[in-house]
Order: structure tokens, then C-alpha cells, then sequence
């Protein structure tokens, strides 16, 4: 299985504008903790924002992200509630009123996950798990705390997804994943260890059985965190930049990933991050040259052999590959066009000349769903 | 020399300018091959195309897996297997739990290894000349293939049940049965970087020094063809003289199933006599026969018989 790109916010929201625009040079007796982010071009007060906190509200059907940045003025950081429309990715309502929730929550709270029934899940200055205040990040009041320092092994994370309907947990350091099954019992066991492609970017929860992740490099996983199994590997859509993050949330009701690509802000200052929706499905990416894997030998018959995989290399299937011949034909093809199997992979027949001869072969296949 | 059916016109270079290839291994269940380099974990195609999809950690070392999976040698001794889906290294299979690998026996840039955990095996170059199999419960030398390589062979990888292809540095290839202990097929790839072996297609891949991959099937490829010798040596005439050539590889490996062309030719005229056909195809063995019928009008001459394989 792969990830089909359907649709993109780009930007997904906006910094608050300075009145009056940019000014050439900060006058006499100001003073402005970050300058620079008015300076022209530069004209917003805010800028630099990374996401804190991402994920998807399913009661209130929305995108929701506490993201921490600069500002020009006194603080000099700001701590802000983004609300975004889950069906289009655009932030909510004007940016001037997003509500600003405080630092304390946000940014001494580790990255937070939803878990079972709703409930968003983080850990605190301690590594100690607790379900948070949605509009302060804190821990919330009558939380339950996981403390898995006191587990076997004192492992220590810095997310995770916590099932508390199955009593499953699944949390995060660095770039391993441990599983465990029981952990709010006393014999609780580690039941299997996965092992993520790069370090992590962000964690997600999808159901029961699922969850996502995105690596820092951009690469998007989906885990049976109950068997625990790898079940899916792709990779964002390219891009010309590199981002400065990856955030991340599934939605439940159109059973979407929701990706939140971070980058640099424009020269004018403006945010440019963007909201990437991908839908669990097959998607070709490309077609590898046909390769000759038996003798070519005149009057042969010759094996060629082809892919057809994703963006992150995962085989597609089932899908019908055409072949051609380029003129001037000499010989024969046999199988005009085939089938994808085991990992993409698509075989056809030539039949040699008694001759000597060059000979080319096109490959083709048509990629008919749209989403 | 096996036949090079296939070389890349791209490049499978990594994507750190300061990266490198450190060991390749065909996986079956993806129908690709898995690259492990010192910054990038890729999957590559036969065509030499490369998804990076990976960053190495934990310092593990590549090696073949029985079946045509990977597998991962740590320092610590351990030996792990690879989840199914992206073949990283799963620390929930340790392959050897009785018998930490020693750093003697390890898999090194210049000495391969391949694990047959379902038969509870671990082969290894025991010196340049010789495949040791050693038990995976306790390490003991169960015994050694000698298959006269004259070098290490830096690749070991699965080919089918009970067969081991090993390549050396300079290109010598060895299919080593292991579990009868004997040498079943001798063959000659490029001089390259890395290789590994294609079990679905029984094909060697070797990624060359230029980044190039080049697919090599088991046919050996003509290097010479003998003088046409007649057996026995005496000609003569008004019966059928028993003539043949043989077609072999760089390393003297026999050529068959190639088409050698014959002529008869004599200086100023025509040959005296005549050849029973004028193409015949090598046998297994890279043996070509055809027969020459002496004159039967009683005149005298002098003939030579010529033969030659066309080779693209």
C-alpha cells in the first residue's frame, strides 16, 4: 500500500500583519525583541512558528495546532491556537484572534497524541504521561499519570499512543518504537520493538489497531502497534525545499492522513506552511527500465523484467503494464502486456531473430483512479 | 565470463557527496535490492533506479538471510533479522540466541556472510580458498567447501535451497552447495564495488566502480574456441572424418547452446571434399562437431577447415 496526494492548503494560514506596514529602521527610543520581523520586506509581527501540538479533534471536526514562534514585540515569543477546517486544511477566523494559550503547557509538554476516546495524551517536564488540557496543554485536571520510568527497563518517551480501551501503549524515543501491552497493570509486557527509518518527526493515532508516523526526513509509516507490525511505508510528496518540520494527524472521518509540512517563512515574512491530505491508497510513482534476466542470444526467447513502485519504492499492484516494440521490429514480443505481482514486479517475453539485431521495448501503464 | 545482459545507463550513487556503499542484498519479497550505505539505507532495481528510504543506525552490518531476506550482525555478537516490510533491523528476531557471533568470524568490508538460520547455519570464508560452515548454536566448524578462488569472496548470497553464491573482489564467482560440500558451478562477473545475487531470476547484480549496476545471467560468455581438431587425427578419405572445436569462457568454463559456422577453404580453388553441415551447436560440455567427407574421385589437395562463433 502506498499514500495518494488529494489535496493540499498551501499556505494553511497567515502571521498577523504589522499596521503600517514594514518600517526601513527601528526608531529611536523602540525597542522590539525581534526586529527583524518587521524590517522590510518583512512585515508581520509574528514569525517562525513550529507546531507544539498537532492533531485532530473528531467532536469538533477540525485540525488543531498550538504552535510556538517569535514575536516583534513584548514577549518576544508567542504561543498561539490554530484551528484548521479538516475538510480544506485553511485556518480558522482571523489570526489576530487565535487564542493565545500561554507557554508554560506548550512548550514544556512533549509533543501530544490522541489516544482512546479523544483524550489527548503528552508527557510532562518528567517524561511522566498525562492526558492535557486541550487549551493549555496541561496536564488536566483528575489525569491519570503513566509513569514508564517505572516499567521494566526505565524507558523513558517522548510521545506516545496510549490505548487505554485495550490497555495497549506504544511510545516513542528517538527512533525506536516499544509496544507494550498492559501498562496500566503491573504485569504489563513489552510485546515487540519497532524501528523507525529516521528519527521521529511526529506520531499520530488512527484507531485500535493503527497509527502513523512521519519520520524527520519526511517519510510517512503506519504501524499495527498491537501485533506490533510494520504496515505501510511512503513519503510526503516531493518538494523543491527542504521543510523544518513535519507534523501530523489522522482523520477519522475521512480516514486521511493530514500532514502539516513546516517551512521557512517567505522573504516578505509571510508563513508558508501547508497541509498535505493523503489517502491510504495505491499510487504509482514510476516504471523502471525493462531488464534482460535471461541470455540474448539470437533465436532466445528473452525474459525482461520491470517495476512498478511508489514514491517510497513500495511495489504497486495489481496493475496491467503495457510493451511495445519501437520500430523497426525484428523480433517478436510475446506477452504485449502483463500483470504487476511480488513487489511490483512486471516480467515479459521476447522472442529473438535468428539475427543479430538491436531491438527497443516501451513500457506503459495508465493510471486511471483519481481522487 | 557470464553473459552481461544489462548495465545501467544512470547512476546509483548516494545522496551524501561524503556517503558511501558499504553491502548490497537481494530481498525476494521486494524484488529489488537493499543497499546499505554509511549515510542512506536505499532500495534499488534492477535497473539500477534508487529509493533512499532510510538512515542507518546501531551500527549493523549487512548480510544475506536464507530465503533471500536480510539480516544484521551487531558488535555486540547478535545477530537480528529484518521486518518484512522495509527490511530494517528487527531487535525482536535475534537469529543466534545460543552463540554470540565472535569478531573472528564476523562479516567484514572485505569477507561476506550469509545465515541460513532454518537449518541453523553460518557460512563464512574460512581463508581465500575455502567456505566454512559453521553451527549457529555453538559455532563449531561443521565444515569446510574449498572452491579455489584464490581470494575472499566478499559477497555471500542465498541462491536456493542448500546453494550459496559467493563473489569475490575481482569478480570470481563461486556457486557453493553447502550442505553436500561441493563447488557446483564456477563463473566470472566484473571487477566491482558491491554485488549480490538475484535468487528470483538466478542472476548476478554487481554495482561497478562507476556506480553502474550490470546484470549478469549464469551463461558463460565466449572468451576462445579451439583449433578444429579431427578425431582421430588422421584424415582420410571416402569416409566421414570426425572434426571438433570447443567454445569456452574466460576461466575455461564450457560455452553451450552457441552456433559455430564451418567453412572449407583451399588456397587457389576449390577444397577438396566437403563438410557435412556448415553450422552445428555447442553441447554442454562447449563441444561443436561436424564431420569432413574426403574426395571421392580420387584427386589430392590440401583443405582447412575453419570454424568461428559470432559474437555481438
Amino acid at each position: 500500500m502506498s499514500l495518494w496526494p488529494v489535496g493540499v492548503a498551501s499556505p494553511c494560514m497567515q502571521y498577523i500583519p504589522r499596521a503600517g506596514g514594514c518600517v526601513n529602521e527601528i526608531p529611536p527610543g523602540m525597542f522590539f525583541y525581534h526586529p527583524e520581523l518587521i524590517i522590510c520586506p518583512k512585515k508581520y509581527i509574528q514569525g517562525k512558528f513550529r507546531a507544539k501540538h498537532f492533531y485532530y479533534d473528531q467532536g469538533a471536526d477540525q485540525y488543531r495546532a498550538i504552535f510556538l514562534g517569535d514575536l516583534a514585540g513584548w514577549p518576544g515569543w508567542d504561543a498561539r491556537r490554530i484551528d484548521f477546517e479538516a475538510s480544506t486544511g485553511m485556518a480558522i477566523g482571523d489570526p489576530s484572534k487565535a487564542p493565545f494559550v500561554g507557554v508554560w503547557g506548550t512548550a514544556w509538554t512533549g509533543l501530544s497524541v490522541i489516544g482512546s476516546y479523544g483524550q489527548l495524551w503528552g508527557i510532562d517536564p518528567l517524561a511522566v504521561f498525562h492526558t492535557l488540557n486541550p487549551l493549555t496543554m496541561e496536564p488536566a485536571a483528575g489525569s491519570i499519570a503513566i509513569d514508564t520510568r517505572t516499567w521494566t527497563g526505565r524507558p523513558q518517551y517522548s510521545c506516545a499512543v496510549v490505548n487505554t480501551m485495550d490497555d495497549f501503549f506504544a511510545g516513542v524515543s528517538s527512533w525506536v518504537v516499544d509496544c507494550w501491552e498492559g501498562m496500566l497493570t503491573p504485569q504489563r509486557v513489552r510485546v515487540g520493538r519497532l524501528r523507525l527509518p529516521n528519527v521521529l518527526g511526529w506520531m499520530t493515532y488512527e484507531s485500535r489497531n493503527y497509527c502513523w508516523f512521519v519520520t524527520k526526513d519526511g517519510f510517512i509509516l503506519k504501524a499495527d502497534y498491537r501485533i506490533p507490525r510494520w504496515e505501510m511505508i511512503s513519503k510526503v510528496q516531493p518538494s523543491a525545499e527542504a521543510a523544518v518540520g513535519y507534523a501530523c494527524a489522522f482523520d477519522t472521518k475521512r480516514k486521511r492522513l493530514a500532514v502539516l509540512r513546516m517551512l521557512n517563512d517567505a522573504a516578505d515574512g509571510a508563513c508558508r506552511h501547508q497541509i498535505e491530505f493523503y489517502y491510504p491508497m495505491v499510487k504509482p510513482a514510476f516504471l523502471t527500465k525493462p531488464v534482460p534476466v535471461t541470455s540474448k542470444r539470437a533465436g532466445r526467447r528473452v525474459v525482461l523484467v520491470a517495476n512498478l513502485v511508489g514514491d517510497a519504492g513500495e511495489g504497486i499492484t495489481p496493475y496491467t503494464v503495457d510493451a511495445e516494440m519501437v520500430a523497426p521490429v525484428e523480433g517478436r514480443l510475446v506477452t504485449p502486456f502483463s500483470g504487476t505481482e511480488l513487489g511490483g514486479r512486471v516480467s515479459f517475453q521476447y522472442q529473438a531473430p535468428d539475427e543479430a539485431c538491436e531491438e527497443t521495448i516501451k513500457l506503459t501503464t495508465t493510471v486511471e483512479e483519481q481522487l | 565470463m557470464y553473459e552481461k545482459t544489462f548495465e545501467s545507463g544512470i547512476t546509483t550513487k548516494p545522496t551524501s557527496a561524503s556517503g558511501s556503499w558499504l553491502g548490497m542484498v537481494f530481498v525476494f519479497p521486494w524484488d529489488a535490492f537493499l543497499l546499505s550505505g554509511s549515510t542512506e539505507l536505499a532500495k534499488v532495481f534492477r535497473d539500477g533506479t534508487k529509493v533512499q528510504y532510510a538512515i542507518p543506525s546501531g551500527g549493523h552490518t549487512l548480510l544475506s538471510r536464507v530465503g533471500g531476506y536480510a539480516a544484521f550482525y551487531v558488535g555486540d555478537g547478535k545477530v537480528y533479522g529484518a521486518y518484512e516490510l522495509d527490511q530494517l533491523p528487527n531487535p525482536n528476531e535475534v537469529l543466534n540466541p545460543l552463540w554470540p557471533v565472535p569478531y573472528a568470524l564476523s562479516p567484514n568490508s572485505q569477507i561476506g556472510v550469509m545465515v541460513d538460520d532454518r537449518r541453523g547455519l553460518w557460512l563464512r570464508c574460512a581463508n581465500q580458498n575455502a567456505l566454512g560452515v559453521y553451527d549457529l548454536k555453538n559455532g563449531a566448524l561443521l565444515k569446510t567447501v574449498t572452491h579455489g578462488a584464490g581470494e575472499y569472496l566478499k559477497t555471500l548470497s542465498w541462491a536456493q535451497e542448500g546453494q550459496v553464491v559467493g563473489v569475490g573482489p575481482s569478480g570470481k564467482v563461486r556457486v557453493i552447495d553447502y550442505l553436500a560440500g561441493a563447488v557446483v558451478e564456477t563463473g566470472r562477473v566484473d571487477a566491482h564495488m558491491l554485488a549480490a545475487y538475484d535468487c528470483a531470476f538466478k542472476v548476478t547484480a554487481a554495482l561497478g566502480q562507476d556506480w553502474k549496476m550490470r546484470i549478469y545471467c549464469r551463461e558463460a560468455w565466449p572468451h576462445a574456441l579451439s583449433n578444429p581438431a579431427f578425431e582421430p587425427a588422421q584424415v582420410r578419405g571416402l569416409q566421414a572424418n570426425l572434426v571438433r572445436v570447443r567454445l569456452t569462457g574466460q576461466d575455461g568454463e564450457p560455452c553451450p547452446d552457441w552456433w559455430v559456422h564451418w567453412s572449407l577453404e583451399a588456397p587457389g580453388g576449390p577444397a577438396p571434399g566437403r563438410l557435412d553441415r556448415y553450422v552445428s551447436k555447442t553441447d554442454k560440455d562447449g563441444w561443436a562437431s561436424n564431420f569432413y567427407f574426403g574426395p571421392d574421385d580420387g584427386s589430392t589437395g590440401q583443405a582447412t577447415v575453419k570454424a568461428w562463433v559470432a559474437v555481438n
